[in-house]
């Protein structure tokens, strides 16, 4: 057991060290030049050579990158081109509206999900499970702006229920905090419930078929132990890997959502770094949110373990 | 021999004497039959088809230049003269809306098209080749940890903003879930007998893989593709909206929904056009997903 813990956690460092590496890469790579395109079309040739310099495009890349790797290992993603602040720095003073939207919108979207996806899998063929399997479908296909503007149009601005801008923190009360991130977090939300409820039913339709099921109900259980415990405790680790996996769709969300509610987190960073071509603070917000991802599912290797017994490689 | 030639005319006699237990099959045939076997796919080509109408024959469709400024004509609401409008520069959004299609169509075609052969040479190669598979199947971990559209993102602010460096962000963004799907066949394939009794025959590794291997993939792939499709116009909007994708001139779906960002409160109209062309687009190209995987592998059908 601690053994697979010790590998699992070491096996997160090559993959570490790749996104690391394709991530610096990346400027190399890029058809074109970009000192020229970060400088802009107004720029003399003497600032395109500045921003060549800023970027350490004049040196070779194992140097750079070997430079810059330790940097990182030291805590440190670079200088910012437009405020000359550290990218930490930045990101430190962001990331807290942007921690609470993903928390509260996955907490959301697996309290309404798992129910969903378990009830269907229960009345599976009924007009209750159409009904969810059409919703997923449309949460696959409705981008996440336009659930975004739609709510908060309905919501926010003609029925007035909910704000519909910005952002409190949380110092200043639980519910002024949740209640700004309602919307957002329903919005954000959406595709990552229609893709956690269509696993949940997808595993739960396999799982209640299995012989188990018949002899619990057998014995005389009523069906919401059977559904919620012995059922749906073994259709968990395809559940929980799918949660994991849907990260990536809530880090690519949350840069959305902020810019439609205008909450000023790190999406909001990462949109004015793009209008500024402000390329080490995009570099740090990328790696930042990649090693997070890798970490998430990381967690999730290990919560495995304690959701199956029988994972002990 | 003899005797069953002299018991089968028996057997289909004993057969017309038989009650009718079950009803006749009717076997529907063409168009109609094809929509009702396969209603999620037809309803999904249906709307696609429209687009597709929409998208080629854009100019011929009472639209005017989409790029032509007016302010004189500046945020008008919807009405005969505009239908669905004018933006804050004075352009008509029926217009915009409509040559938006062909970005949106071209980029989600051109990523599924270009991820989905990148993907599967990568695929291909890393599963039958065994040497090979531990390299590269970490190299797309890797590529799998960043999330694809802030890799896109990352693209695109170091090119020119251009509809063709927005496929290539995200094509590349794409490339590691296609080279993971095809590798996951490939895998399976490689332990299937008629695999095997080629490679006992003395078949070369490339005739095997050519012949035996890459048309068992091509029906996941189909599937894999469409999603990709799907996806990638999405991330296109996205990448429009925040402005890290087409050249804001260029009418795409996303760019419109960015002019109508700073009016969405009081002039939703400009946001909402857009998005419900984008949706029922995306909508149809899971449709046809949808459809192909039931009809493809009629095992996941019950399943998902």
């Amino acid at each position: 057991m601690l053994g697979y813990l010790l590998r699992r956690v070491l096996a997160t460092i090559p993959v570490m060290a790749i996104v690391a590496l394709f991530v610096f890469s990346l400027l190399y790579l890029a058809p074109g030049d970009p000192a020229a395109v970060i400088a802009g079309d107004q720029a003399s040739p003497e600032d395109v050579e500045k921003i060549r310099k800023s970027l350490g495009l004049d040196r070779p890349f194992l140097v750079r990158f070997t430079e810059w790797s330790l940097q990182v290992l030291s805590g440190d993603l670079g200088t910012s081109m437009f405020t000359g602040l550290p990218v930490t720095e930045l990101i430190g003073q962001r990331i807290e509206p942007t921690l609470s939207l993903m928390v509260v919108t996955l907490t959301l979207a697996i309290l309404v999900a798992v129910p969903i996806g378990v009830i269907a899998a229960w009345k599976a063929g009924s007009w209750l499970d159409r009904i969810v399997m059409a919703l997923a479908v449309l949460g696959f296909s409705v981008p996440v702006f336009v659930v975004g503007y739609l709510l908060a149009y309905t919501l926010g601005v003609a029925w007035e229920l909910l704000p519909v801008q910005g952002y409190t923190p949380i110092s200043r009360g639980f519910w002024p905090w949740l209640e700004n991130l309602i919307l957002p977090a329903i919005a954000l939300g959406f595709v990552y419930i229609a893709l956690i409820a269509r696993i949940t039913r997808a595993t739960m339709l396999e799982v209640l078929s299995q012989d188990y099921i018949r002899s619990a109900r057998a014995k005389g259980l009523s069906e919401r132990p059977v559904l919620f415990v012995h059922a749906l405790k073994n259709a968990a680790v395809p559940i929980v890997t799918v949660i994991g996996i849907g990260v990536a769709l809530l880090i690519g969300g949350a840069v959305v959502t902020e810019s439609v509610f205008a909450i000023p987190g790190l999406g909001r960073l990462t949109i004015d770094a793009i209008v500024r071509r402000d390329y080490p603070m995009i570099q740090g917000i990328v790696l930042m949110f990649s090693f997070v991802y890798v970490l998430v599912n990381l967690a999730v290797d290990l919560i495995y373990v304690a959701l199956d017994p029988r994972i002990r490689y | 021999m003899n005797e069953s030639a002299t018991s089968m005319p028996q057997a289909f006699a004993q057969a017309a004497e038989m009650p009718d237990i079950l009803p006749p099959v009717r076997v529907r045939r063409g168009l109609y039959g094809f929509a009702w076997r396969h209603p999620t796919m037809a309803i999904g080509l249906l709307l696609l088809g429209i687009m597709l109408v929409v998208a080629i024959f854009a100019p011929f469709l009472g639209t005017d230049d989409p790029t032509a400024l007016a302010p004189a004509k500046r945020v008008r609401e919807p009405s005969a003269e505009y239908w669905f409008g004018t933006d804050a520069f004075g352009r008509d959004i029926y217009s915009r809306v409509l040559y938006g299609a062909r970005v949106s169509l071209l980029v989600g075609f051109a990523v599924a098209i270009f991820a989905s052969l990148i993907g599967l040479v990568i695929g291909l190669v890393s599963g039958y080749l065994r040497a090979l598979d531990g390299t590269v199947m970490r190299v797309m971990d890797g590529l799998m940890s960043i999330p694809p559209i802030l890799l896109a993102i990352a693209l695109m602010a170091l090119t020119r903003a251009s509809v063709q460096n927005v496929i290539l962000a995200i094509t590349i963004a794409e490339i590691p879930r296609v080279s993971r799907l095809v590798r996951g066949v490939v895998l399976s394939l490689r332990e299937q007998p008629f695999v095997e009794a080629a490679i006992t025959a003395g078949t070369s590794t490339p005739r095997i893989i050519l012949r035996h291997i890459l048309p068992n993939t091509m029906a996941p792939l189909t599937v894999q593709a469409t999603y990709i499709c799907a996806s990638a116009m999405i991330t296109e909007s996205i990448l429009s909206f925040i402005g890290a994708g087409t050249p804001p001139i260029i009418p795409s779906w996303g760019n419109i929904m960015a002019d109508g960002r700073t009016l969405w409160q009081v002039k939703p109209y400009i946001v909402f056009f857009p998005a419900i062309f984008l949706s029922v687009t995306v909508l149809a190209v899971n449709l046809l997903g949808d459809g192909l995987r039931d009809a493809l592998d009629p095992r996941m059908a019950k399943r998902l």
